[in-house]
């Protein structure tokens, strides 16, 4: 009970956060602006063309939901230390683990209302437009990015213990993109090569967040069939796994750190 | 008499740096030590230690007999940081909800504590107002109340009178005064001598992270010629 209160404090001060600095207007301006026209035009008369401008308006919300989750775990702990309010929080009866899974969770939270808010959008106006809409590849893109933002997160809370929050925001900004556009090269760069490089990217491969996984943009603008629920779910406990991975490492280090 | 803080020969340094050097002190029930020295003489390096932020290099720190990184321990301990940054998108109720929160204390609680303080703070006015728009001494009083949100038995207060008007200060002194009443035990370290001189039982002047000097108020200032003032600046100046 005594934990649970203070968690639920925690997560709610993040969604105050969210609400006090407008970023939920701003979010849901940008979800109207960009998803409403794009799903609406039809370029050069061309049927067909809109599933492109489809495909434009996710990778759209796509950077918006990676940049608000991204930024605003990057700031927990170093906007604390920095602002000081780090020492009262502190010197309240919680323990410092408490107090990192309860400001992650309420990050997590506020950045999954944005996701859902923009994919909520997304499938009214869909079922608006056509009578067809695939909701079972719906589902799976929506959990698999549910479960990226869990990772992602994970990781920059990670980072945070390490750099300050722009340094934070660029080397994991860089891990992600990079995994997600050449993940899946490190393996075929890594026979091209001799010992040691060839270990090095073995182990980068392994260790670093799969992040093309969870990409079904395509599946869903080209209606395409779903994937099986089985995978869907590995993907989802990959995440999971990874994300509690690097939140045990942040935890341990929060433990020590000196404020 | 019970010892609440016990500070046994601890030692902390920061690099090269003795931030603080074999101090020995301890703090009774329901006693009032103020806490002296100039900038840099180890008072808050002392405190953070006290709650647990760090632990000492060498010897030993007990708060209510147990270990203050015991996130239990700091369950009897309010704390009033010197600088009074809270979250600027709250407004006070917002904010003393989040700290009894964190307290484990339930809403009921929280609410009844809550209009205790507001009003014994003199934030009523202020209270439906974010505090980014606070001045710093309202900063300073919303420090108060949250330190006091969950009834501590014993109050860490780092510099509590800086940015207090002198209408506030008189009735910081007032409630300081009267929660000794209430048997609490209150730490708090600042400059202001002459606040020192009117509330502490006793006094412990830091310098260089030694301590120089720990004595009772009316020992220090018996013969009626001098002030704690004097007696301060005499011990830093001593070589």
């Amino acid at each position: 009970m005594h934990t649970l209160r203070q968690l639920s404090a925690l997560i709610r001060l993040s969604l105050y956060d969210l609400y006090r600095r407008k970023d939920l207007v701003i979010v849901t301006i940008l979800a109207v602006v960009v998803l409403v026209p794009m799903s609406f035009a039809t370029p050069f008369g061309i049927k067909g063309a809109s599933r492109y401008l489809n495909e434009i308006s996710l990778l759209l919300v796509w950077l918006f939901v990676l940049v608000i989750a991204m930024t605003r775990t990057a700031r927990i702990i170093p906007t604390e230390i920095d602002s000081r309010t780090i020492y009262p929080l502190l010197a309240k009866p919680a323990s410092r683990t408490v107090i990192l899974l309860g400001r992650y969770a309420g990050v997590l939270i506020a950045s999954l209302s944005v996701l859902l808010l923009f994919y909520g959008l997304y499938a009214l106006i869909n079922t608006m437009k056509s009578a067809f809409f695939p909701w079972e590849v719906f589902i799976q893109a929506l959990l698999l990015h549910i479960s990226f933002v869990i990772l992602v997160t994970a990781l920059a809370l990670l980072g945070s213990l390490f750099f300050n929050s722009d340094a934070n925001l660029s080397v994991s900004g860089i891990l992600i993109a990079g995994m997600i556009l050449y993940g899946q090269q490190l393996p075929v760069l890594a026979a091209e090569h001799s010992l040691p490089i060839r270990a090095i990217l073995h182990i980068l491969y392994w260790l670093a967040p799969h992040c093309e996984l969870f990409d079904m943009r395509t599946r869903l603008i080209h209606h395409w069939p779903a994937i099986p629920w089985l995978a869907c779910f590995c993907i989802f406990l990959y995440a999971l796994a990874y994300a509690a991975f690097c939140f045990g490492i942040a935890t341990w280090l929060f433990n020590r750190k000196k404020v | 008499m019970s010892s609440v803080i016990t500070i046994d020969h601890v030692s902390k340094s920061y690099g090269t740096c003795n931030a603080v050097s074999d101090l020995t002190l301890s703090l009774h029930a329901g006693e009032i030590l103020g806490f002296l020295g100039a900038n840099g003489a180890g008072k808050t390096t002392t405190i953070k230690m006290l709650l647990g932020f760090f632990s000492p290099d060498s010897g030993q720190i007990s708060v209510f007999g147990h270990n203050p990184s015991d996130a239990s321990t700091r369950q009897c301990v309010g704390f009033m940081p010197e600088t009074a940054y809270y979250y600027p998108y709250l407004n006070i109720r917002e904010l003393l909800s989040f700290y009894g929160g964190l307290c484990g204390m339930s809403s009921t609680l929280i609410r009844q504590r809550s209009e205790e303080l507001i009003a014994r703070t003199g934030l009523e006015h202020a209270e439906k107002r974010l505090l980014k728009t606070y001045s710093k001494g309202m900063l300073q009083r919303a420090g108060i109340a949250q330190a006091l949100l969950h009834d501590p038995d014993l109050l860490i207060l780092d510099e509590p009178f800086t940015g207090l008007d002198p209408l506030a200060r008189i009735q910081l002194r007032d409630l300081i005064l009267e929660l000794k009443t209430k048997g609490k035990t209150i730490l708090f370290s600042s400059h202001e001598l002459s606040e020192a001189e009117l509330m502490c039982d006793r006094v412990a002047i830091m310098k260089n992270g030694k301590l120089v000097l720990a004595k009772p108020v009316k020992e220090v200032v018996c013969d009626g010629n001098t002030n704690l003032e004097r007696i301060f600046l005499n011990v830093l100046q001593a070589p």
